[in-house]
C-alpha cells in the first residue's frame, strides 16, 4: 500500500469511482486520463500486485485497410474497373477481351480474371463467343460493397461485427489470407480486457479515497532538507529488482592484480625486488649463467638480437674474465669448464632478455646479502611464433635465495613453501628437471584445486660454475614459477595473448578469482 | 632439447636385455622410470605402439635413443653397470682408418667400429637413423661439430682412409642419386650438399673416406655412398664412422652407437685410429675408446650438497645402479662415468646423479631457516603509488606487450624523421608486427582505444609500464625506463580533463611542476605541453592529433598523458 506509485493509485480510484460495468483499457484512458504506455503499465503493476483482477476477455475481429486497399481507394479496385470498362464497351459497341483490359486498365492478370469471375457469377457480365465480355446492366453487389468498405475503412479500423452480413462476407473474401497478401483489407484478432477491483483492491481503493493521494516525491533535494519540507512528503518507492545501469569503474587490470598478488606473497616471504633491464647482453642473459656458447643449450633460448648498437662496449671486470675462465678451465670453481675459448665480442651481443635469470645473475654480481633472498618480475622476450600458447613478450616470476644452509632438502623446503602460499597446493611432486645453470635441478608438479596436476616451476642450486665467478660462495637457489596458466584460470581466459588483450570492453569485464 | 618416437616393444625388450623375456610395462610404470632420465612421456599411440618421448637433459646425448633410455632404466633393475667388453684394451682389431695430414685445417677427427651380429630390423633401422639424426642436430649443431655414417661392412677392404681432395678429383653416386658426382657437383646440386655445404666449403680441399681399393666410403659430413653407405633391413655387418671437430664428441658419438648396437646384440670390434698428428689421445688409438678417468670426491660434498647424511654405503649404491664404476675410499668416493657418457663437470653432475639414481622423494623437504627482510624496489614502489592514484581518477589499467612495430609506435604517431621516433630495433625479425621495443606507451592505449569503439564512453585507461629509450650512454645502448601513459578518449574529452589529473596527481606526489608549449607531432599544435618539474621535462600531455587519430581509425577525440615514473625518484 505504501509503495503505490502515482499511476497505479489514479487507476485504482477510477476503478473505485465505477463500480457496475468493468471497464475496459480505453473506457480507464479516458476516466483517469493517461497515455496508453503510463496506463498499461499502471494496470500490468496492478495485476502483479492483485490489486486488481481481469474481469473478462472478448476477442473482437477488427477490419482495416492494407496498402493495397489504400491504392484500389485511389484508383477504384479491379472489379468496379473491369465492370465500367464493359459497361463502357456496351455503350460504344466495341468487343472487348480479358487481354484487352488488362492492357488498357493496366492491371494483373490474376486482379482481372478474380473480378471477372466474380462478375461472371453475379451476373453482371457475360462472356460470349471468342471470349469477349459482355455487360449484362445488373449492378453487382461485390463491387459496389467493395466501393463502401474501401470508403468507410479508410477512415479508420472498424469492427467486423459492425457491418451487414454482406459486406462482412465481402471483406472476408478480399481479405489478406496466408499465400495471399495482394487483398484490400485485413481482419486482427483484438484482445478487450475489462477490469474490477480485487477486495483487497478495494480495500487499498477505499483507504486511498479516505486518506487522499499523499503527495509523492521522487528526489531529495537540498531545498526539501532545508526547509525541512521532506517531513510532510513521502518518497516514491523504486522497483529496486531492476537492473542497475552500467558504469565504468577505475580499476588495475586483472592480470595485474593476480602478479601484485604474487608480489605481497613474495615479499611477505621475505623476498626483496629486483629489477633488470629490457635490453641485455648475451654475457648476462646466458655466459654469466654457464650456458656455453657452442652448446645446444643455448638454442634452447633462441633470442632476439637488438640492430643498433649490435653490441654493449665492455662487460664490466673481473666477471668477464672470471667467467671466461670458467667456461674454457673451470677455474676457481672445482670445474673442468667446457673446455673451449669464450669469444668475447659474442659476449657483448646486445639482445632483448630471454630469461628472468639474467636479472638474478646480475643481482648476484653486485653484492646479494647472505642470507638473501631476491625475486622479479621480468618481462622476457621469446623468438618464436606468435600463437596460443606463445607470446612475444610475458612476465617471468623468478628469483634466488642465498645462504649457508642452501642444499638440496632446502631447495625442495622453499618449493613447498611456494606450492601452498602461491598456489594453494597441498600436493606436490618433485620430477629431475634439467636447465643449464642449475645441478641439482627441479621441476615441481602441484596439484591445483582447478587444473589438477600442473608444473608450477623450475628450479635448483646454481652452478658452482655460476656463483663463484661472480663472487658468491654460498649455495644460491635460482627458482622460476610458471604462473600464466594459473593466471588464465583465475581470470576465467583460454589463450594467453588474452592476458595482453587490447579490449577494453574485454578488459572492463574480465574479472579474476583468486 | 629432443623428442624421440619409439617402439614399446622394442623399448620393452631392450629394457629386458638380452638374456630375459620382455614384459608388459604399464605406461604409469614407464611414466615413473623416465624420471632417471629426465624423460616426459609426451603421447602414445594404442594402435601402433608408437611412443614419443621428450628428453630434457642436452648434456646426455646418450638418452635421445630408445636404446639409451631402455639401459638406464635396466641399470637400475640390476643395481649396476653394464660392462662393454670392447672398451677395454681390444685383442683385436677390425683394421685400421688413416687420418691423412692437414686434415687437422679441414674436420680433424675420426672413429669407427664394426658391428656385426645384429640383424637389422626395419624398427631398429627406423631407430638407427633417428639416433643418426638427432645426435648430429642437436648435439652436433647440425653435423657442424659430429656427423655419422653407417655403412654396409661386407664391401670395405681395409686400411680405410680419412683423406683430403681435391673437389674434382674424386666421384661417386651419393644416396639418392642415380649417377656419378665430383665431390664440388655434389655440393652445389645434391639436397645434402646444399643444406650442409657450408660445413666444409671454402676449403680447397675436401675430406672423404675411402677403403683399401678406393671406393668412396662418404663424403663427410655431406653424404654416403649409394653403394657401400646405404644400410638395409637385414644387414649384419656393419661399419660405423663418425667424424667432427672435436675430439671427446667425436669419440664419445661413436662410444653412443657401439653401445647401442651392442645392446641390440651385436658385436662390436675396434677399429684403429692412426693420425699424423699428436692428439690428446696419442697418434694411434683403437675407438671406442673409454676416455673418462676416475674422479675422487669427497663424500662430505655430496652430503652437504644434498642436506643428508647418505653415508658412503647408500651413494656408492645409488651410483652403482646409475651406471658409474665406484670406489668406496675412506671419504672420498672414486667415480667414474660409463663411457657413453661425458657430462661430469663438476662434483654437482655427480650430487644429481645420486638424487635421481634414488628418487627425489627420498629427501625429505626442510625450510630454510634464516631470517630475511621482503621489500619492493623504490621504483615499483613509486610504480604502485601512481597506479592507485590512476585507478583512484577512475582510469582502467591496461598491460600491453612491450615489443610492437615502428608502424604503430612512430609512423602512426607521426614521429618519422624526429628524435621521438627512435626505438631500439629488432635485428632477426620474425614478423614486421613485431620488430622493435615501445619508446612510449602512448601507442599501446591508441591500439587499445582503436579497439573498442563498441565499449560505452568516456574510456580513460592507463598503463604503468616498461619502455626502452635508446640512449648511447647507457652500457646497453638504450634505458629501460617505467612510464606512465594515460588516455581519456570520448566525444568530448579534452585537454583540461587530462590537464586536471596531471595536476592532482603531482600535487598528490608532491612535486610542483608547469607546464611549458611543446611542439610534438602527435599532439594538436598549442594543445600539447612538457611537464617541466625541477627544471627537468619529466612528460607530456596534450590532445592527440587528428591525423594520429586518423591513422588508428580512432572516431572520437583522445587527449593522452605520459611520464617517466624514474625521474619521480630522483631528489628534488
Amino acid at each position: 500500500m505504501d509503495n503505490l506509485h502515482p499511476l497505479e493509485s489514479k487507476v485504482l480510484l477510477a476503478l473505485a469511482r465505477k463500480p457496475g460495468v468493468p471497464p475496459t483499457l480505453d473506457q480507464l484512458a479516458e476516466s483517469t486520463g493517461l497515455e496508453p504506455s503510463q496506463l498499461s503499465m499502471a494496470v500490468e503493476w496492478l495485476l502483479a500486485k492483485s490489486l486488481i483482477a481481469v474481469h473478462s476477455e472478448t476477442v473482437a475481429h477488427i477490419a482495416s485497410l492494407t496498402p493495397v486497399g489504400e491504392l484500389f481507394f485511389e484508383k477504384y479496385s479491379p472489379i468496379e474497373r473491369v465492370l465500367s470498362a464493359a459497361r463502357e464497351a456496351g455503350q460504344t459497341g466495341r468487343r472487348l477481351t480479358i487481354q484487352d483490359i488488362q492492357a488498357k486498365e493496366a492491371l494483373e492478370p490474376s486482379d482481372v480474371s478474380k473480378a471477372v469471375g466474380t462478375l461472371k457469377k453475379e451476373g453482371a457480365i457475360l462472356i460470349v463467343q471468342g471470349g469477349c465480355i459482355e455487360s449484362t446492366g445488373r449492378n453487382s453487389a461485390t463491387a459496389e460493397g467493395m466501393r463502401s468498405l474501401l470508403q468507410d475503412l479508410r477512415s479508420g479500423q472498424r469492427e467486423l461485427q459492425s457491418f451487414s452480413e454482406p459486406l462482412r462476407n465481402v471483406l472476408q473474401q478480399h481479405a489478406v489470407k496466408r499465400g495471399n497478401a495482394r487483398e484490400p483489407f485485413r481482419i486482427d484478432e483484438r484482445v478487450t480486457r475489462s477490469f474490477v477491483l480485487t477486495p483487497s483492491g478495494q480495500e487499498v481503493a477505499e483507504q486511498l479515497s479516505r486518506d487522499g493521494v499523499a503527495e509523492e516525491v521522487s528526489q531529495l533535494t537540498p531545498e526539501l532538507l532545508k526547509e525541512g519540507a521532506w517531513r510532510t512528503k513521502r518518497f516514491r518507492k523504486y522497483t529496486i529488482s531492476l537492473r542497475a545501469p552500467r558504469i565504468a569503474a577505475g580499476k588495475r587490470h586483472p592480470y595485474r592484480e593476480f602478479l601484485d598478488l604474487v608480489k605481497l606473497k613474495l615479499v611477505s616471504m621475505g623476498f626483496q625486488e629486483m629489477r633488470g633491464t629490457l635490453v641485455e647482453t648475451e654475457f648476462w642473459n646466458m655466459d654469466a649463467l654457464f650456458m656455453p656458447q657452442f652448446h645446444p643449450a643455448r638454442d634452447i633460448h633462441d633470442v632476439y638480437f637488438v640492430k643498433n648498437p649490435t653490441h654493449a662496449r665492455t662487460i664490466a671486470e673481473p666477471y668477464l674474465t672470471q667467467v671466461t675462465q670458467v667456461h674454457e678451465k673451470g677455474t676457481g670453481a672445482g670445474s673442468t669448464g667446457w673446455g673451449y675459448p669464450l669469444d668475447a665480442e659474442r659476449a657483448k651481443r646486445l639482445v632483448l632478455r630471454s630469461q628472468g635469470t639474467a636479472v638474478s645473475a646480475r643481482t648476484l654480481a653486485a653484492g646479494a646479502s647472505v642470507p638473501g633472498k631476491y625475486f622479479s618480475i621480468a618481462r622476457c622476450f621469446r623468438y618464436d611464433q606468435v600463437d596460443a600458447p606463445h607470446a612475444t613478450d610475458f612476465f617471468q616470476v623468478e628469483g634466488i635465495v642465498l645462504g649457508a644452509d642452501i642444499n638440496f632438502r632446502t631447495l625442495l623446503g622453499l618449493l613447498n613453501l611456494f606450492a601452498r602460499e602461491v598456489a594453494q597446493a597441498k600436493e606436490v611432486k618433485f620430477l629431475p628437471a634439467y636447465f643449464p645453470f642449475t645441478e641439482p635441478s627441479v621441476e615441481m608438479h602441484v596439484r591445483h584445486p582447478k587444473l589438477g596436476w600442473m608444473e608450477l616451476g623450475g628450479a635448483g642450486l646454481f652452478r658452482p660454475e655460476v656463483t663463484t665467478p661472480l663472487g658468491v660462495s654460498v649455495p644460491v637457489i635460482a627458482w622460476g614459477l610458471g604462473l600464466d596458466r594459473m593466471a588464465m584460470v583465475a581470470l576465467g581466459i583460454h589463450d594467453i595473448r588474452d592476458l595482453f588483450s587490447a579490449d577494453l570492453e574485454f578488459i572492463r569485464t574480465m574479472r579474476g578469482s583468486f | 632439447m629432443p623428442t624421440i618416437s619409439l617402439q614399446r616393444d622394442d623399448l620393452e625388450a631392450l629394457i629386458a636385455g638380452p638374456d630375459e623375456k620382455p614384459a608388459r610395462i604399464p605406461l604409469d610404470q614407464l611414466e615413473q622410470w623416465l624420471m632417471l632420465v629426465k624423460g616426459e612421456l609426451k603421447g602414445h599411440n594404442a594402435e601402433t605402439g608408437e611412443l614419443r618421448i621428450e628428453l630434457q637433459d642436452s648434456n646426455r646425448p646418450d638418452l635421445w635413443c630408445c636404446e639409451g633410455i631402455a639401459r638406464q632404466i635396466r641399470i637400475k633393475q640390476r643395481g649396476s653397470a653394464i660392462s662393454y667388453p670392447f672398451f677395454k684394451k681390444a685383442k683385436r682389431v677390425a683394421g685400421k682408418l688413416v687420418v691423412a695430414p692437414g686434415m687437422e685445417q679441414v674436420r680433424p677427427y675420426v672413429a669407427a667400429c664394426t658391428a656385426v651380429g645384429y640383424r637389422v630390423t626395419a624398427s631398429g633401422l627406423t631407430q638407427l637413423i633417428q639416433t643418426q639424426e638427432k645426435l648430429a642436430d642437436i648435439f652436433g649443431r647440425k653435423r657442424r661439430s659430429v656427423s655419422i655414417g653407417l655403412y654396409r661392412l661386407a664391401p670395405i677392404v681395409f686400411p680405410v682412409s680419412y683423406d683430403l681432395v681435391k673437389p674434382d678429383d674424386v666421384r661417386f653416386t651419393p644416396l639418392g642419386m642415380e649417377t656419378m658426382m665430383t665431390l664440388r657437383e655434389i655440393l652445389m646440386v645434391h639436397p645434402k650438399g646444399v643444406e650442409y655445404g657450408g660445413i666444409v666449403g671454402g676449403h680447397d680441399r675436401l675430406p672423404v673416406l675411402r677403403d683399401a681399393n678406393g671406393q668412396v666410403l662418404s663424403f663427410p659430413p655431406i653424404i654416403n655412398s649409394r653403394e657401400i653407405g646405404e644400410v638395409q633391413v637385414g644387414d649384419h655387418e656393419l661399419f660405423v664412422e663418425v667424424t667432427g671437430t672435436d675430439l671427446p664428441m667425436v669419440a664419445l658419438t661413436l662410444n653412443i652407437f657401439a653401445a647401442n648396437l651392442a645392446d641390440r646384440g651385436a658385436v662390436i670390434t675396434p677399429v684403429e685410429i692412426q693420425s699424423s698428428v699428436k692428439t690428446s689421445f696419442g697418434r694411434r688409438w683403437n675407438t671406442p675408446i673409454d676416455f673418462g678417468a676416475p674422479r675422487a670426491i669427497p663424500l662430505k660434498a655430496i652430503e652437504s650438497a644434498l642436506g643428508e647424511p647418505l653415508g658412503g654405503k647408500e651413494v656408492t649404491s645409488a651410483l652403482k645402479s646409475y651406471g658409474y664404476t665406484v670406489k668406496a675410499a675412506g671419504q672420498k668416493v672414486a667415480v667414474q662415468l660409463p663411457p657413453y657418457r661425458n657430462d661430469l663437470l663438476h662434483t654437482v653432475d655427480v650430487v644429481e646423479d645420486v638424487a635421481i639414481s634414488q628418487g627425489y622423494a627420498r629427501f625429505a623437504p626442510v625450510m630454510p631457516s634464516q631470517f630475511t627482510v621482503g621489500g619492493l624496489s623504490r621504483l615499483e614502489q613509486m610504480a604502485d603509488r601512481v597506479r592507485h592514484l590512476m585507478v583512484g581518477l577512475e582510469f582502467q589499467e591496461i598491460i600491453s606487450n612491450i615489443m610492437g612495430s615502428h608502424q604503430d609506435f612512430c609512423t602512426r604517431m607521426r614521429l618519422d624523421g624526429t628524435d621521438w621516433a627512435k626505438v631500439v630495433e629488432v635485428d632477426n625479425v620474425m614478423s614486421l608486427s613485431y620488430s622493435c621495443l615501445r619508446q612510449w606507451i602512448t601507442p599501446s592505449l591508441l591500439q587499445v582505444e582503436a579497439n573498442s569503439s563498441r565499449a560505452f564512453y568516456p574510456h580513460r585507461m592507463f598503463e604503468v609500464g616498461e619502455v626502452a629509450i635508446p640512449d648511447a650512454s647507457a652500457d646497453v645502448g638504450s634505458r629501460t625506463v617505467t612510464m606512465l601513459g594515460a588516455v581519456i578518449a570520448h566525444a568530448g574529452a579534452h585537454f583540461s580533463e587530462i590537464h586536471s589529473c596531471v595536476d592532482l596527481l603531482l600535487y598528490y606526489l608532491d612535486r610542483p611542476f608547469t607546464l611549458e608549449p611543446v611542439d610534438h607531432p602527435s599532439f594538436l599544435d598549442g594543445r600539447a605541453g612538457k611537464i617541466v618539474s625541477n627544471g627537468r621535462v619529466i612528460g607530456l600531455l596534450g590532445e592527440v592529433h587528428p591525423e594520429v587519430l586518423e591513422h588508428w581509425q580512432i572516431g572520437v577525440p583522445a587527449v593522452a598523458l605520459e611520464w617517466e615514473i624514474d625521474r619521480l625518484l630522483e631528489e628534488v
